[in-house]
């Protein structure tokens, strides 16, 4: 409540003093970088047992049971991600190991087990699917805040909790598939507990949701989060096993991670 | 006051006023419910909603979210098509995923679809077409990409660039025509300047629609104008004829506006009820004018001239109309809705014709003031052309009736032989001419890629043991068919989830061909798919082609002939594929695709329209017999009406012309058309012979008036429908031409075959049971009949 109430605050100040419209922005950045950091960069590494459900605009659902583990190279800068598949059981031990930087490009290599061959591939970040599922890698693995303008639009609620709401504009549009998108900022654990993302026609094309916020380690973690496609699919992934531990050094996510996981992530 | 025999016309004439005040009550009060009418043009409706293939259509069209499309195809002669174009061509998909109608996310353009490659790192790629390549210098040009990816290829473009396809999804089938000219509006205002051709059967079969009405609307009104003018020319009296052309209105009026009061919508074969209509309602006007006309100047009197007329043709009209009843009713029995339909608003529409012709014509007639009538039918009396040649014609055909007959069988030999060359075959979108935009869209888009044609195969593993297609058999079994069937040249291209298994492999394997193959294994057919899916791919391209359990796989193919016969032709091949080469038990396939349910509508249209006809013909024959008691003239009356159907049909199969829809329900108006003549001629005969008890006597005066009327109604008739051959859809021209060869054959056969036919059988021909014929010489008194004519 208290953040809820000096971001109010500096918002009416900001009118009433006529304060320069860059200060506001500086604000609504160093909000939306706060956010960054409590949704994606928690602690400096973690692994978790997710299950995805994709279901399709006519309700054929598909389950995906993967491990995920991160660990991150620089707060805020670059990371590794492991992804181990479970299920379904055709794909099993299919895993992926994704490089993301801060900067340029993202490095992904990923484990064939039935080729036992192990393949560079790239995708654009901010349209292709994350495994088949209505979340984009981008949605994943984060967008820097630095990418995009924000303004704060006033104190508000989500998902029954007290949230600033933010509008945060691309700067270059050839780097995201919407026009704009607003963020609800969780006052009380800085997750984006929902977002909107709107279209040239200002309708809005997808919403994400967080549905449950647990604290573990003592690190307050999206443990449930849905992508609505509008007038689509919807995408439920649920994190269990969640630690903050990190298992692993930032160097072992190479190609023998790959074709030879540490056991306790296989099960 | 002179009386005739019969009730309903004594009334018309008494009462003149009543019966005119009546006619034009019902004919404004049937007019309100036509601007209602529900249009239907859709080929799928000629079978009933839950027919098992449609369900399956449907279900398949659900499942794997695929819909009916329009292709639009950009052709360049010259060169390549540009980059320039490309980038416009983008533009111009943005605002057609915005068009009302458009399933915007399934739009098939280079600016949609996803291609894969690998760098020159050897980085996998699943990005759109148009990106630029990662990592390469200058990027590949677009068509360049569609020839390397076997998903693409032939259906995107051509190989050479000259040619570039964008696939229209609509939401429904409806929306064709709009789409298409919207997208058309938009090519110009981007500046487009490659040839543009847009194709594909739902823009055929709307804009057939949208041509027909066009055409009711121009043809059918000028054919009416034509008959009125021929009229004119015989009968010389504007106000004379326009009986019949009242009559022939209100009968299309009547019809129509029942048939949408009942709830029907207008199909494209209920929109030819007027067309069918307008001769028939004619046809008994002409005779009853030609009597008239022939009379009036006996008598002076309209009444009596009005009266005798009737009671002289009453009992050949109601023949002839029951026969043509029951020729159209025979389609009630056919399987297919539409058609159903049709024949049932003919017969209602023959028997308002009939009603209108025996009440309204009189009292028409009596109302018309004297002055008109004055000289009306004097200078005819046998001096007229028709009047001197029509005597020796009979004269002709009694000489020489061997020959004749001769002449006859011959004609019938050839016919057989024409019979039994027969090419059953349709596609609607050769409703159109040659030199139709879209009969050219065809062709150019069908040379140049894989085809405008879809028709879809499902492969059902859920019975089966692994319950997923995801399997090496079911893909190896797919993946051979595929080959087998491009064997086939109306095979443009197939398309199925294992071309993307295949080329995800080829890619895996560092662009070895020898790899672009069925992998051993289910989980390496998975993980390929699953990396397609991770590389970037649109997991709902994948489920274009398999359903998300796995349990269902859909075979695309692309034909660039649409034919039925040609369709036809690839699910035969396929299913005996199947059948060889199928080891897994209960794996179920399926058809759909809008060129298979015309295959599937069109077998049930010949078999149904072979049955109607046969049934027909031989409830005619039966009452042909008993109306005529006589077992000798109910067969000959059957002749000129089979020579009629024998001749057409034959000609049909000896110049080649496919046995189509339209042509199929033609049969039903040959035979209710081409008996007409027949009970005419055969029915005044008896009528004249009980007078005159002599064949040559009878053969005489049968050869004046009633072989009149006969060749007028085939002049008025045949010409009358030569609007119709100017059409541009050819089902119109087709019914044009049969007109005129109905009239023409079955005249023919009635003034020269029956004659000799009635000759070579001699005095007993015109002979009826239960009467009794004293000979002609011995006796002066009146048989009973004949008194029964005086009174």
């Amino acid at each position: 409540m208290k953040t809820h109430a000096a971001t109010a605050l500096m918002f009416l100040l900001a009118l009433a003093f006529g304060t320069s419209a860059v200060q506001a922005d500086e604000a609504a950045l160093k909000l939306m970088q706060e956010s960054h950091k409590a949704y994606y960069y928690a602690s400096e590494g973690g692994s978790a047992r997710v299950t995805m459900e994709i279901v399709d605009k006519k309700g054929r659902a598909r389950e995906r049971v993967f491990w995920m583990i991160r660990t991150d190279v620089e707060d805020m800068g670059d990371q590794r991600y492991y992804t181990h598949f479970i299920k379904p059981a055709d794909v099993r031990r299919t895993a992926l190991v994704v490089h993301k930087k801060a900067e340029g490009n993202d490095d992904r290599w990923l484990y064939v087990p039935a080729l036992d061959l192990v393949r560079r591939i790239a995708a654009n970040d901010s349209r292709s699917s994350f495994v088949g599922s209505d979340f984009t890698y981008e949605d994943v693995s984060g967008r820097l805040p630095s990418m995009d303008d924000h303004k704060i639009i006033g104190p508000d609620s989500a998902m029954g909790k007290a949230a600033t709401k933010v509008r945060s504009t691309p700067k270059d549009d050839g780097t995201a598939e919407y026009e704009y998108r607003y963020t609800w900022v969780d006052d009380e654990t800085k997750l984006p507990i929902k977002e909107e993302y709107v279209d040239k026609k200002g309708e809005t094309i997808r919403r994400f949701e967080i549905e449950q916020i647990v604290v573990i380690e003592g690190f307050p973690t999206a443990t449930v989060r849905t992508m609505h496609v509008i007038d689509d699919g919807q995408t439920t992934i649920r994190f269990d096993e969640v630690t903050y531990e990190a298992p692993l050094d930032a160097g072992r996510y190479n190609e023998r991670l790959l074709k030879n996981p540490p056991p306790e992530f296989t099960k | 006051m002179t009386q005739g025999k019969h009730a309903m016309v004594n009334f018309a004439v008494n009462h003149p006023k009543v019966i005119v005040a009546v006619s034009i009550i019902i004919t404004l009060g049937l007019m309100i419910p036509i601007p209602f009418a529900q249009i239907d043009t859709d080929p799928e409706n000629m079978l009933e909603q839950n027919e098992r293939v449609r369900v399956i259509h449907d279900q398949i069209k659900e499942e794997f979210s695929l819909y009916d499309h329009l292709v639009v195809g950009f052709v360049d002669e010259e060169k390549p098509l540009t980059q320039e174009f490309i980038d416009k061509l983008g533009l111009l998909v943005e605002e057609i995923e915005e068009m009302e109608g458009v399933v915007a996310e399934d739009v098939m353009a280079p600016s949609t679809v996803d291609d894969i490659y690998r760098t020159p790192d050897d980085i996998l790629v699943v990005d759109r077409l148009t990106a630029d390549r990662q990592g390469y210098e200058t990027d590949v040009p677009v068509a360049e990409k569609i020839a390397d990816n076997p998903i693409l290829q032939g259906k995107l473009g051509s190989a050479d660039g000259h040619v570039i396809a964008v696939y229209v999804p609509l939401e429904k089938k409806t929306y064709a025509h709009d789409v298409a000219e919207s997208v058309r509006d938009e090519i110009s205002t981007l500046g487009i300047t490659a040839n543009v051709h847009i194709a594909g059967l739902p823009v055929a079969e709307e804009t057939f629609g949208k041509e027909m009405f066009k055409q009711m609307g121009i043809s059918a009104p000028l054919a009416g104008l034509l008959i009125f003018l021929l009229m004119l020319v015989f009968f010389k009296r504007f106000s004379v004829v326009t009986a019949p052309m009242i009559i022939a209105v209100m009968t299309v009026v009547w019809t129509m506006g029942l048939l949408v009061l009942f709830g029907f919508t207008v199909h494209i074969m209920s929109s030819m009820i007027p067309i069918f209509l307008m001769p028939i309602a004619v046809l008994d006007s002409i005779h009853v004018l030609s009597e008239f006309h022939d009379r009036y100047q006996k008598s002076k009197s309209q009444r009596v001239a009005i009266l005798s007329t009737i009671d002289e043709l009453f009992k050949p009209m109601l023949f002839t109309t029951v026969t043509t009843i029951v020729g159209f009713s025979s389609l009630m029995l056919a399987a297919i809705p539409p058609v159903r339909v049709f024949g049932a608003f003919v017969a209602i529409g023959v028997l308002i014709a009939w009603l209108l012709s025996v009440t309204f014509n009189p009292a028409y007639a009596v109302l018309l003031p004297k002055r008109v009538l004055t000289n009306f039918g004097r200078q005819d009396e046998g001096r007229s052309l028709l009047g001197r040649l029509l005597p020796r014609a009979g004269r002709f055909a009694a000489r020489a009736r061997v020959p004749v007959l001769i002449f006859t069988l011959v004609l019938f030999a050839i016919a057989a032989f024409g019979i039994t060359k027969i090419q059953v075959n349709d596609n609607p979108t050769k409703w159109f001419k040659e030199s139709h935009p879209i009969r050219i869209a065809d062709n150019v888009l069908g040379s140049h890629l894989a085809g405008t044609y879809m028709a879809y195969l499902e492969f059902d593993a859920t019975d089966t043991e692994t319950k997923s297609v995801k399997n090496p058999e079911t893909l190896r079994l797919m993946d051979g068919l595929q080959d087998h069937l491009a064997m086939l040249p109306q095979v443009g291209s197939t398309t199925g989830i294992t071309d993307i298994v295949k080329k995800v492999r080829f890619e895996l394997k560092d662009g070895d061909s020898a790899a672009a193959i069925i992998p051993d294994s289910p989980e390496e057919i998975a993980q390929e798919l699953f990396l397609y899916e991770t590389s970037g791919g649109d997991p709902d391209d994948l489920f274009k082609f398999i359903t998300p359990d796995g349990g269902k796989a859909v075979l695309w193919l692309q034909m660039n002939d649409g034919d039925n016969r040609a369709v036809d032709e690839v699910v035969q091949t396929a299913n005996t594929y199947l059948e060889q080469n199928n080891d897994i038990s209960n794996l179920g396939f399926e058809w759909g695709g809008l060129t298979y349910i015309n295959v599937v509508w069109q077998e049930k249209m010949v078999v149904g329209m072979l049955e109607a006809l046969l049934g027909s013909f031989i409830i005619v024959t039966i009452m042909m017999t008993l109306l005529l008691r006589s077992f000798s003239l109910g067969i000959m009356s059957m002749v000129p009406l089979t020579l009629t159907i024998a001749v057409v049909y034959g000609a049909v199969g000896l110049i080649g012309k496919p046995y189509d829809m339209p042509i199929a329900v033609l049969s039903a108006l040959t035979l209710g058309l081409s008996i007409d003549f027949a009970i005419h001629f055969l029915k005044r005969g008896q009528e004249i012979y009980k007078k005159r008890k002599s064949l040559p006597e009878t053969m005489n005066e049968l050869f004046d008036e009633p072989a009149r009327a006969i060749t007028r109604n085939i002049v008025v008739i045949a010409l009358g429908f030569v609007p119709l051959l100017f059409s541009v859809l050819v089902p119109y021209i087709t019914v044009g031409s049969f007109f005129l060869a109905i009239m023409a054959l079955s005249g023919f056969a009635t003034l020269i075959i029956l004659p000799a036919l009635v000759n070579l059988r001699g005095e007993r021909a015109f002979r009826m049971w239960g009467v009794k014929y004293a000979h002609p010489h011995k006796t002066t008194s009146q048989t009973e009949s004949e008194k029964e004519m005086v009174s």
